[in-house]
């Protein structure tokens, strides 16, 4: 029991994390594709520039669960993957740093340096979650202790490669709908018609990554209803999230987006599910969550520093986030 | 070269150029919260200038800081897969309440204290700045804590194989240890807070411009370099020592250079330790000072290295250096501070170029002292990770190879030169424009009427 309630915990933290910094990231990923000008770029930085290291908090946070609840998987899987995760360390650096240092000088060069920089490690890190993902979700190939064996190359499988992409365009329509509602002016239509011409893709991705997650029976034994649920619910806020984008309604449309992606996340966890790191089809080894499972003492620290302080968290960020949300407005608009 | 050599030397550059900026962090921000709070009360423009140029400061260490510190969290899996497996239990805990209790916190509110003006009340504003001052300062916490344990391990029972349980959470939070080490790195920062500040106006003065913020810079930085220098030798460096001496008998000999043991040892101000000698070259001595400061008695004995076995022993010369210049240059701080305080205190300071000079020239120093401190602290610590629990040689990721440590380290040392190059150009810019120029209307984005979500 108290391994299904470290699961949760940790899977709803990651959750929050990919549902805050997924619009910032999807933002960011897309902001070449409906920005036309350098103040619209500006205007889509400005609209994520207070909020983004808190939503990135909820990494740091859930790394810092994962290491308390399931220590073994945290080591596993961290180590198991140096090179990767590194490379990933290395584009959170580049994409904070882009955020936070390209309006400290006034420069067209350094704007522009900034942006594509910006923009190009935020698609870069959807890529690599996505592969990481859609690894996870396929299985490894592990060895007794659990570790990674294959090689960097054979994680770039077409199964996982597609829901790296599928990661693009889906997390771009979330960021979409959020420059939507954040953004006032032609650049907030703008995005909102790209969220709606993007749909397509996502729809088609997600059609066929769960076909081919059927087809691979990735889908553990455990907890298939939960998965089929999950993935229905999904598909229905995905339709509402077109609805809502052609009604012109970005509040409704992001709302939808949020909805979706929780569908599909949860369907994604309940596909691993019990396992923390899934061994290949037909391979043997892999990490569940009954091994080192936490002492119930941890886990009852954990959880009661995780119930109080994100309850605080929740709290504090919702009533920050009421008093700043205004909306940006494009600098070549403002009078 | 070892791997585990390879892993050590990268999580020693990452952590201490990530420490860098929490010293910055961490010493400017109560400077903001004074000034803010001083604004609210007068409606003065000058404090609010002065509190917009230092927050501009902040926000660059503070960008620096998160995007240096994020990796940080995730090496302990990367690189030392044996360690977190055996002890995440244990640290997790404060490593996670970093997150959800500081990190968070000073993260949310900097938000508002970066982009917030105009956008949230006086008094909301006034908040966050305590609120982002707070959240540094608790962040602090958390990551001494987690150091703290693995220096002098409380709190915990051993499993079945050997695995570490959490048994009680608040002896691990409340653990003498981490508390005295806790103030005395605190004191650390501020001192460094305190020297920013007061160099930075000193500058002004030197260089006749914002002569009003100079004068008012050089005043607050020097009263706090002086209050927090004290405290960080005493009583914070002195509890701090009590528990190297108590906990760690083996470092203590090794900061201090002693090979044999002594009755009425005498402390070492300065020498080179020749360690295949078992002695110090051309050392000056204060005869029985050791003996008091370690146990409060002149005579009292203190044991040298010889008493232990050398594979115990950490690598003495670099813990015998850095722990001398940690107390070496603590030692110039309260001096300069108090020369300070004194032309201050007569109404001279800010017409004595020399003193300026001194002021401004001391700025670097408290960084180095800090820095010095922590590699005293950590390189003594060796051969354990976790202080008689665990070998650091044991603890390493079993599947990443040296070629492997060394590239990333190697990429790591490279992004952070170039963060490194980008932080000086961007801090120094940002004195150069100075905090008279704050006072002009900024292109702040207009507010719009908020929008539907």
């Amino acid at each position: 029991m108290t391994s299904i309630i470290g699961f949760c915990l940790i899977a709803g933290m990651l959750f929050a994390y990919t549902l805050l910094d997924g619009y910032d990231l999807g933002a960011a990923a897309m902001a070449p594709l409906v920005a036309k000008a350098r103040s619209e770029r500006s205007a889509i930085v400005e609209s994520i520039a207070p909020f983004w290291s808190g939503n990135e908090v909820w990494l740091v946070a859930a790394g810092g669960a994962l290491f308390a609840i399931f220590p073994k998987a945290y080591a596993v899987s961290f180590s198991g993957f140096y090179l990767p995760f590194i490379i990933v360390l290395w584009l959170l650096m580049f994409r904070g740093i882009a955020i936070e240092l390209r309006a400290h000088l006034p420069g067209d060069m350094w704007m522009d340096f900034w942006d594509v920089a910006f923009s190009a490690s935020s698609a870069l890190l959807i890529l690599l979650f996505g592969v990481a993902f859609g690894n996870l979700v396929r299985g490894l190939p592990l060895d007794a202790d659990g570790y990674f064996t294959g090689t960097f190359s054979s994680l770039l499988n077409p199964y996982s490669l597609a829901v790296g992409v599928l990661a693009i365009v889906a997390l771009g329509q979330h960021g979409l709908a959020y420059v939507a509602c954040s953004v006032e002016g032609t650049l907030g239509e703008r995005a909102l018609r790209y969220s709606g011409r993007i749909w397509w893709l996502v729809l088609g991705l997600y059609v066929a990554v769960s076909a081919a997650t059927i087809a691979g029976r990735y889908a553990g034994p455990a907890t298939p209803l939960l998965a089929v649920a999950a993935s229905a619910l999904a598909f229905v806020a995905l339709v509402l999230v077109a609805v809502f984008a052609r009604r012109r309604k970005p509040g409704a449309a992001f709302r939808a987006s949020v909805v979706f992606l929780s569908g599909l996340l949860v369907a994604a966890a309940a596909t691993m599910y019990p396992y923390l790191i899934r061994p290949a089809p037909g391979g043997s080894g892999g990490l569940t969550i009954f091994e080192g499972a936490p002492a119930p003492s941890t886990l009852a620290y954990t959880l009661a520093i995780a119930i109080v302080g994100l309850a605080l968290v929740i709290g504090y960020s919702h009533f920050v986030r009421q008093r700043m949300s205004v909306a940006v407005t494009v600098l070549d608009e403002r009078t | 070269m070892d791997v585990v050599l390879a892993d050590r030397l990268q999580f020693a550059f990452t952590l201490m150029f990530h420490y860098l900026f929490p010293i910055g962090t961490i010493g400017l921000a109560p400077f903001i919260a004074w000034y803010e709070f001083r604004a609210l009360r007068t409606g003065e423009q000058r404090y609010k200038s002065a509190a917009r140029f230092w927050t501009k400061i902040f926000a660059l260490n503070f960008a620096m800081g998160v995007v240096t510190g994020i990796p940080m969290e995730f090496q302990f899996g990367t690189n030392w897969a044996v360690f977190s497996a055996k002890t995440g239990a244990v640290i997790g805990q404060p490593l996670m309440m970093e997150g959800v209790y500081a990190f968070f916190f000073e993260s949310v509110f900097l938000g508002i204290l970066l982009y917030g003006r105009g956008r949230v009340s006086p008094a909301l504003y006034l908040f966050s700045a305590v609120a982002v001052w707070l959240g540094a300062w608790l962040s602090g916490y958390f990551i001494v804590v987690v150091d703290a344990w693995m220096q002098h391990p409380v709190g915990y029972t051993l499993g079945p194989g050997g695995r570490i349980v959490l048994q009680s959470l608040g002896a691990v939070l409340l653990s003498p240890f981490a508390l005295w080490q806790y103030a005395h790195v605190l004191c650390g920062a501020i001192v460094a807070g305190g020297f920013i500040v007061a160099g930075v106006g000193a500058y002004y003065l030197l260089a006749k411009r914002d002569l009003e913020f100079g004068r008012e810079f050089v005043r607050a930085g020097v009263i706090v370099a002086l209050a927090s220098s004290a405290l960080v030798i005493f009583p914070t460096g002195d509890r701090n020592g009590n528990d190297v001496t108590v906990f760690q008998p083996i470092k203590l000999a090794a900061m201090e250079g002693l090979f044999k043991a002594e009755h009425g040892a005498a402390l070492a101000i300065i020498g080179m330790p020749d360690v295949a000698g078992r002695t110090l070259i051309d050392p000056v001595y204060v005869p029985d000072l050791l003996s008091f400061l370690a146990y409060g008695n002149p005579r009292a004995e203190v044991e040298g290295l010889s008493a232990y076995p050398v594979e115990l022993w950490p690598p003495v010369e670099l813990t015998y250096y850095a722990y001398h210049v940690m107390v070496g240059l603590g030692t110039i701080f309260i001096a300069v501070a108090a020369i300070g305080a004194l032309l201050l205190w007569r109404r001279r300071l800010f017409e004595t170029p020399l003193a300026l000079w001194a002021i401004l020239l001391t700025m670097p120093f408290p960084y180095i002292a800090s820095e010095a401190g922590w590699l005293a602290a950590e390189v003594g610590r060796q051969p354990w990770i976790v202080y008689g629990l665990m070998k650091t040689q044991t603890a390493a990721s079993p599947n990443v190879v040296t070629g492997e440590a060394i590239f990333t380290l190697i990429g790591f040392v490279g992004m952070y030169f170039l963060l490194g190059v980008l932080f000086l150009l961007l801090t120094l810019r940002e004195i150069a424009i100075g905090p008279a120029a704050q006072a002009a209307p900024v292109a702040a984005p207009p507010l719009a009427p908020a929008a539907t979500r």
